[in-house]
């Protein structure tokens, strides 16, 4: 860690204001609890001249559950989603899934537009200015030109989405309100994470994971209405607080009897994206046996496409993800009984 | 006890007794608090901020370091490199072969090449920036096999081969126990490299003033008097022109157990510069100047009869040192020295090889030497127990020593609890029903087992790494007409509690509430020299001297009460408070025997020392057999349960049980913190930590990555104290501090291996290895049963 460098701070009172500060500023970066940001500046990965503090934005600070479905706004501190009564009982892979993320005082002050826009993660990018000139830099920041984790990359980074909320909020068909300067919008997380990493660079990758415009910024999250699914979220971590998720699964049944009905699966940590397991419904078309479980097994060998972009080998990631999938949505399907 | 009313007379009183009890460290509010002071805190007015070049490659020729264009920029007031300084530094006197700044050679990737003094820290980095390094570089070397492979470049000239210490001994015959045993298994086991991670990241701070050629330097460090020594060294100066302030230290576990680069480098900048500088150093930079556990290669083959008894034992180890020597020599000796003084040996062949690597150095680790050796010895035991059908306890008790002994490498044993801390743990755990009729189901898709293992450590070195002839400690009391008494002492407190214990031994000799006591500590100006805080030295050694001294201050007093009571001395009672005749007299308090005292003489300074005793320092059997002698050993045994997540491979520890045999528990809180400390630091070499590189790049440098268990991980410790009273120690008292760690390794390998069925030969057991393990197993057993 290094001492921070000089930068200005603007808290703006409301979301107009927060807008125009942007725009005055376009190399400004948003900080909410800092949890993620603040590291990678002490770091020298980035430098922003401008941070635009969103503490104050009061419009940004509520969470609200109604048939519609769950809102919860940028600025709310991960404990406050962790511990609200009607989160936990009607979404509770997303109040799991916040209380899991990284310790006590990281929930405390880490907010819910942060945790959705956590940069990606590598050992070889989160390091110091030192460590990666030593290491002739990478192609996650500007200096570099190689990636190592995949040397023959063409260009494409494998830099690891880690964030524990985007995967609990897919299972319900999640979505984010935008604010920019061309007006606000409203985007799936589906579309909005767009780290594929395709070798054609035809979608984006570790670097360009969140298909977000020059200017813009997370006001909510959305997710709709749970209908009858049962949800939960589990994660690995070699120990128990302050660590990204290992690997990490949010998982939904809907049960019709004996007949799994609706199955929903969606994975952190392994990828440039939180991969929402297409083809995972499909399986929902009978009873939970082993072809189901086979049938995960495949998604996952399809979809899930862990690196060595953290200290735990990717081919355990990949297969721990895979098996927690397995044992969750079993878990699951017995709860819904 | 510090609550306790004044009596009012000598009827009233009473001594106050504190040793044996559990007793608040005296330093403890300004640390609960926020106010102690670490080097970090110390802001002169007139300091400089410095920054450290360090060098991006792992192995290079330097050939020129060029520093014209910082030098240049407003702001800087010095800038030093290699060419500053020519004398080299290090702990052992055989092995000083680092110079402060890397001078023709760079062998890490962050050794420390030119450092900056300037205005602000902001203008010290970006001038840091500034320095051009040309270099040529060389192979590097990450792994022991490659270093010492045929033809490999060598690191320093006088060590060929890339040896740093190439260690054989045999004592007995061991191919004639093997020969003659039931059972000879053989295993080989691998320990990642593990860093200390103290909380306080290295600092310095260091003012010299040119008008009177006089070096100041405070710093975070364990042994004052090395940083002492080695200041003097590198500068030239007269070690009497150094004063030496050890602040508050935010741990240590050996990082810290020699002179670092940080506050030498503060030095040069200060005297280039006249003035004072500030060196604080990063998380990362920490990391990188490193002294932690070595990566260590282990070949174990252990000869054992079908009841139990150990015939032979043979033990090989390479150790990936790091670029320069720092304590290896001792650590490669200690891994072989070290299989002795806990179980009966008597055909011992160990070969062991410390090998100079490309990577930061390593040094003495908290269970110096014996951790690794000790997590295969104790692992193999259990393995060769259930081979031969024999409970893995009964083994350990087939093989115990009878005190006194002196081992076969001539190690002094007059102590040895072991048996009892057996007992103790074999009942406390539930061992022999747990093993008979299993554990508690956790649950589908979960196992639990049960390990076991013991362990040991010295009580100091009885020869210091720097031989003077003085002795190994030297306190002085000091008593004034105000009644306060005040402990100088050079111990280092780094957290473990030394400056309690000086405080608590003179207290209890006295029968004086502890707060009577006031303790300087660690100021070159004021205390006595003490070797420092390492290899648990301080209770046996300084605990000693204390004792000595506060017998001699209270036969002073005793003497004075007897005088102004007109008695002989001999009939005085020391009551703490008053002192007086036989029970019928009325008694003077404390205060008139200490006017009497001072009557003529003035203020009062009373000494101890303390001296080990030969027959402790080791024969000359083989080259080295010195190393490993101690005044005593601490003994440990622990049980350890583990559930483990067969979907996800994840260990989880629910229950520790630990028994330690440190003599005598002078302070209960201290010990008990210190055996859980152990406990816990064993848990995260044993479960999540490793540094790694990448080409010689420290890949954990900082907590994240580096994965110190947190209080989420930590399970119960159930903690029991063992007095085994050594004849030598200070109220009976050993080592309490480092022999518990070594033991929560192997105990926590045999618990998952009761749980799996699985060995896991390499540490950390993260969850990826189980997991990767138990498909392993999977995949077989299906083979086999489809077969």
């Amino acid at each position: 860690m290094d001492a921070l460098h000089a930068f200005e701070v603007i808290r703006p009172a409301t979301v107009e204001e927060a807008l125009a500060a942007r725009q005055a500023h376009p190399e400004s970066r948003m900080i909410g609890g800092g949890t993620d940001i603040l590291v990678n500046i002490r770091r020298g990965i980035e430098t922003p001249p401008v941070l635009i503090d969103t503490n104050d934005l009061a419009d940004l600070k509520s969470i609200e559950v109604s048939e519609n479905g769950l809102v919860i706004g940028a600025s709310v501190r991960l404990y406050e989603v962790a511990e609200h009564p009607e989160v936990r009982r009607l979404y509770p892979a997303v109040a799991q899934a916040a209380g899991s993320i990284a310790g006590p005082t990281q929930r405390n002050m880490g907010t819910v537009g942060g945790n959705i826009c956590l940069d990606t993660r590598c050992i070889y990018y989160n390091q110091s200015e030192w460590w990666r000139e030593a290491n002739d830099h990478c192609l996650k920041t500007e200096l570099g030109e190689m990636c190592h984790v995949a040397p023959k990359s063409k260009g494409v980074c494998f830099a690891t989405y880690s964030g524990d909320l985007a995967p609990a909020m897919l299972l319900f068909g999640g979505e984010i309100d935008l604010l920019g300067p061309d007006g606000a919008r409203t985007v799936s997380m589906r579309d909005f994470f767009i780290g594929y990493s395709r070798q054609d660079g035809s979608t984006g990758d570790g670097i360009d994971y969140m298909a977000i415009r020059p200017g813009e910024f997370v006001l909510r999250i959305r997710a709709a209405a749970p209908g009858n699914l049962v949800s939960g979220y589990d994660k690995v971590r070699i120990r128990r607080s302050i660590e990204y998720p290992v690997a990490g699964c949010a998982a939904a049944v809907a049960r019709d009897g004996d007949r799994l009905a609706d199955l929903r699966i969606a994975i952190t940590g392994t990828n440039p994206r939180p991969v929402f397991l297409e083809g995972a419904a499909d399986l929902a078309s009978g009873a939970l046996d082993d072809a189901t479980v086979q049938g995960i097994d495949d998604l996952c060998k399809d979809q899930l496409m862990s690196m060595k972009t953290t200290f735990t080998p990717g081919h355990y990631r990949r297969r721990v993800a895979t098996k927690m999938a397995i044992r969750l949505v079993r878990e699951l399907f017995e709860a819904a009984a | 006890m510090n609550e306790q009313v004044k009596p009012v007379d000598a009827a009233a009183a009473e001594p106050v007794r504190s040793i044996g009890e559990y007793v608040p460290m005296v330093d403890g509010p300004e640390k609960v608090s926020g106010a102690a002071k670490y080097t970090a805190d110390f802001v002169e007015g007139e300091a400089l901020e410095a920054a450290i070049l360090r060098s991006p490659y792992a192995h290079a020729e330097v050939l020129e370091v060029d520093t014209s264009e910082a030098e240049a920029m407003p702001g800087v007031r010095a800038v030093v490199t290699g060419a500053d300084c020519d004398k080299t530094f290090g702990v052992l006197p055989i092995a000083r072969g680092e110079y402060p700044l890397a001078r023709d050679r760079v062998r890490y990737k962050g050794e420390p090449v030119a450092a900056v003094a300037a205005d602000d820290i902001h203008t010290a980095k970006a001038a840091v920036k500034k320095i051009r390094m040309k270099v040529k570089e060389l192979p590097a070397y990450f792994r022991c096999k490659d270093a010492y492979a045929e033809g490999a470049v060598d690191l320093h000239e006088h060590r060929p081969g890339n040896l740093e210490r190439d260690v054989f001994f045999e004592l007995g015959d061991v191919d004639d126990a093997f020969a003659g045993s039931d059972l000879v298994m053989e295993r080989s086991f691998h320990a990642a490299e593990v860093c200390q991670a103290q909380m306080e990241m290295h600092s310095a701070l260091v003012s010299y003033d040119p008008l009177r050629d006089r070096l100041t330097c405070q710093c975070s460090t364990q042994v004052p008097y090395y940083v002492h020594l080695m200041l003097a060294k590198v500068t030239g100066m007269d070690q009497g022109r150094i004063r030496v302030i050890k602040p508050h230290v935010g741990g240590g576990f050996g990082a810290r157990t020699e002179t670092l680069q940080p506050e030498l480098i503060a030095a040069l900048l200060a005297r280039k510069i006249g003035g004072a500088v500030r060196l604080l150093t990063t998380r990362e930079e920490t990391f990188i100047t490193h002294r932690g556990r070595p990566e260590t290669d282990l070949r174990l083959k252990i000869g054992m009869t079908k009841d139990g008894r150990i015939t032979g034992v043979e033990l090989e180890n390479d150790q990936r040192g790091g670029a320069h020597s720092s304590y290896g020599i001792v650590t490669i000796l200690y891994a072989g020295s070290l299989l002795y003084a806990i179980y009966d040996l008597q055909n011992v062949r160990y070969i062991g090889r410390r090998v100079l690597t490309n990577t930061p150095p390593c040094g003495a680790f908290r269970g110096h030497g014996t951790v690794n050796t000790r997590f295969v010895f104790e692992s193999l035991l259990d393995e060769m127990a259930e081979e031969l059908g024999l409970d893995p306890i009964a083994v350990r008790r087939r093989n115990y020593i009878e005190a006194p002994a002196f081992t076969q490498n001539d190690l002094m044993i007059n102590s040895y609890g072991l048996p009892e801390c057996v007992d103790w743990v074999e009942q406390a755990s539930g061992w022999k029903e747990k093993r008979a009729k299993g554990l508690p189901d956790p649950g589908p898709g979960k196992k639990k087992g049960i390990g076991f293992a013991c362990s040991h450590y010295i009580s100091g070195a009885s020869k210091p790494v720097n031989w003077t002839g003085e002795p190994h400690a030297t306190v002085n009391l000091k008593l004034d007409w105000d009644g306060a008494i005040t402990v100088l002492t050079g111990a280092a407190e780094i957290g473990q509690g030394s400056s309690t214990l000086v405080a608590q031994i003179t207290a209890d000799v006295l029968g004086l509430p502890i707060d009577r006591i006031r303790v300087i500590a660690a100021d070159s100006e004021v205390t006595p020299k003490d070797n420092g805080s390492y290899s648990s030295r301080v209770t046996f050694y300084v605990g000693n001297a204390t004792l000595e001294a506060a017998v001699n201050l209270r036969k002073i007093l005793v003497e004075a009460a007897a005088r102004k009571l007109e008695a002989n001395p001999e009939d005085i009672e020391v009551l703490g408070e008053y002192y007086r005749a036989g029970s019928q007299d009325t008694g003077i308090p404390f205060q008139e025997v200490v006017m009497e005292a001072l009557r003529d003489t003035g203020t009062i300074t009373t000494k101890g020392i303390y001296n080990t005793i030969p027959e402790s320092w080791g024969g000359k059997k083989y080259r080295g057999a010195a190393i490993g002698g101690t005044m005593g050993f601490s003994y440990a045994a622990q049980a350890v349960e583990v559930t483990v997540d067969e979907t996800t491979g994840e260990v989880t520890v629910d229950d520790v049980w630990v028994a330690h045999d440190c003599g005598k528990a002078l302070n209960r809180l201290t010990v008990e913190g210190q055996v859980e400390g152990s406990v816990w630091m064993g848990m995260g070499q044993a479960l999540s930590e490793e540094t790694g590189y990448y080409n010689g790049l420290n890949l954990a440098n900082n907590l994240l990555d580096y994965r110190i268990p947190t209080i989420q991980d930590s399970p119960p410790i159930h903690t029991h104290i063992v007095e085994s009273n050594d004849p030598h120690g200070p109220y009976g008292a050993k080592e309490a501090g480092e022999g518990s760690l070594s033991g929560f390794i192997p105990a926590v390998a045999n618990a998952i291996h009761d749980a799996t069925g699985i060995r896991f030969p390499d540490t950390p057991i993260t969850p990826d290895k189980v997991f990767l393990a138990l498909e392993k197993a999977a995949r077989f057993g299906a083979k086999k049963r489809a077969a």
